[in-house]
């Protein structure tokens, strides 16, 4: 445990010396602050363009920093050859790994939680004045309420970080697998097909005349990939739909069962690694 | 290997130097047999805790200061609190980096990373060190202090495991090497033995060759090679020397050096590799 703390908090402070990082996340705090202003544009759904925005906002740059910090974590360590002072130390492969991952992961977690205060603030601020203009027939639109809204904002902030514990382990998976690039266009690949995965399974359905083999393959590809779509709660908010703890409790196990998965193929391609 | 001793892996670049380091510290695994360190297999983690490693221009999390950087490796050992500080300031003190324990390692020299490098590989007071070129690309003087920091180790009881290509630096310290060509190993054992293996040898170099029975000196010498107007002879012991000196005295030829044969590593390494070269 002693060794992957160590790993991990050394990977935590290196981290948030990277200023590609920090300018994402600066970047990430500009957007989401000035959302409010963004939301005039679509007079009578400022409230809904700012939950949008801001969740959006979160969500986007929030795969981007656990994209970019976890791609270079193994191969530059090898590359730089710093990795070499650290494995004939008293520390596996699965430590480092999971050290690494972790580190990243509390990164990612304090990034969000930085984008998720911004959304907060720039929400406590400028929502009540827009609730007073969402229309008052609870037909015509969503049921909202101040609690209501909170609570799923916080939801949804906290499936974000499930989302991106996944995206980090992929990140990592594809360090150990590839170059940095390399690992930077397989991420990105796999997280927007992930994004996409119920097209494959509509793809693979008999009802529409697909082959035998084409069948397979789709049904495989939707089974194989990460179905990121489900963390995503910003159409349930806009809905005004209540999302259960039991819900959410699902989609974080499947976030824990995916990013179990893909360390574990992220180990064995990093087992047999040559460093 | 014996305890309490300098050792020495040489060998010309790809004959396998980095790949039997890298096997006994772990880093990568055999295709084929195994070994044992301390009755240890290689890698085990038990096994990592008696020893240290200093690779070749290491490199460091750059962000840290020295005081850091031994506090991030010897937290990888369990170690913390007054124990570390105290053994961090030992080490800083031993490998003269002390005064500068709060310079970032990215501002580092490359004989400041060395030192570092070096403090960072006894920070569990390890029995046995292996050192990957500890001397390449530093100055005389650092050269001089890190050997000096080598021969500190052998006193304070500690093997040294020394891994490099520069025989010279090599040869006053090490007790005993490997000569390593294609992956085997050519010529081992100590050192003043290696040096020794020509003992009583006798070398002459003379000039003005013209009237000198050559097949006659020959027939007397071990090897004779000739070099513009200048022959260079060896001989098996002193008194066949001399009496080629007479011959050489009688034929008008001229000698410029004469005396007991003297190797160097350097003598006993190409040797050994040109023999590897030619299986």
């Amino acid at each position: 445990m002693q060794a992957i703390y160590r790993v991990a908090a050394a990977t935590f402070h290196e981290a948030w010396r990277r200023r590609f990082l920090n300018a994402i996340l600066v970047f990430a705090v500009l957007i989401i602050g000035s959302s409010w202003s963004l939301a005039y544009l679509q007079p009578g759904a400022e409230l809904k363009l700012l939950i949008d925005i801001g969740l959006g906002s979160i969500r986007f740059f929030g795969m981007l920093i656990a994209i970019f910090l976890g791609v270079r974590l193994i191969s530059d360590e090898i590359e730089k050859r710093t990795i070499h002072t650290i494995l004939t130390k008293p520390v596996t492969r699965a430590q480092f790994l999971l050290g690494k991952f972790f580190g990243s992961l509390a990164t990612v977690f304090s990034n969000l939680a930085l984008m998720g205060i911004a959304f907060y603030a720039v929400f406590a601020f400028k929502a009540p004045g827009f609730m007073n203009k969402q229309p008052t027939d609870q037909s015509a639109g969503p049921a909202f309420s101040t609690e209501f809204i909170y609570a799923n904002i916080a939801k949804a902030i906290g499936l974000t970080f499930v989302e991106m514990m996944v995206v980090t382990a992929l990140a990592i998976m594809a360090s150990t697998l590839f170059s940095w690039i390399m690992a930077v266009v397989f991420t990105f690949f796999i997280y927007f097909a992930g994004q996409a995965a119920d097209f494959f399974k509509t793809l693979g359905n008999p009802q529409r005349g697909t082959g035998m083999f084409s069948q397979v393959v789709f049904n495989t590809v939707y089974g194989i990939l990460p179905h990121f779509e489900v963390f995503d709660m910003r159409e349930a908010i806009l809905k005004g739909t209540y999302v259960g703890w039991d819900v959410l409790a699902q989609h974080v196990g499947l976030g824990v069962v995916y990013t179990v998965l893909i360390l574990l193929v992220g180990y064995l391609a990093f087992m047999n690694r040559e460093v | 290997m014996e305890e309490g001793t300098i050792f020495g892996l040489v060998g010309p670049n790809g004959s396998g130097k980095t790949t039997t380091l890298k096997l006994l510290l772990g880093l990568i695994y055999p295709t084929a047999g195994s070994g044992t360190v301390f009755g240890y297999h290689l890698g085990n983690p038990e096994y990592k805790r008696r020893i240290g490693f200093l690779p070749e221009g290491p490199y460091f999390y750059d962000h840290l200061n020295a005081v850091e950087l031994l506090s991030f490796y010897g937290g990888l050992f369990g170690l913390g609190g007054a124990a570390l500080a105290a053994r961090s300031e030992e080490l800083l003190r031993m490998v003269g980096m002390w005064n500068r324990r709060e310079i970032r390692v990215r501002n580092y020299s490359r004989g400041m990373l060395q030192r570092i490098g070096l403090a960072q590989a006894l920070i569990n007071d390890p029995d046995l060190v292996f050192l990957d070129e500890p001397t390449a690309g530093l100055d005389p003087t650092a050269q001089m202090e890190m050997r000096s920091l080598m021969q500190l180790l052998r006193s304070q009881g500690k093997t040294v495991f020394l891994c490099s290509h520069l025989l010279k630096d090599m040869e006053p310290i090490c007790d005993s090497v490997a000569i390593l060509s294609r992956g085997m190993v050519r010529r081992h054992g100590r050192i003043c033995d290696l040096l020794m293996s020509d003992a009583g040898r006798y070398r002459m170099r003379v000039t003005g060759c013209q009237n000198l029975p050559l097949q006659s000196l020959k027939d007397q010498s071990l090897d004779l090679r000739i070099e513009g107007e200048e022959i260079t002879m060896l001989f098996a012991d002193q008194r066949a020397a001399l009496a080629a000196a007479g011959q050489i005295a009688d034929g008008g030829g001229s000698i410029i050096e004469l005396g007991a044969q003297t190797r160097s590593l350097e003598d006993v390494f190409i040797e050994a590799v040109a023999s590897g070269g030619n299986e």
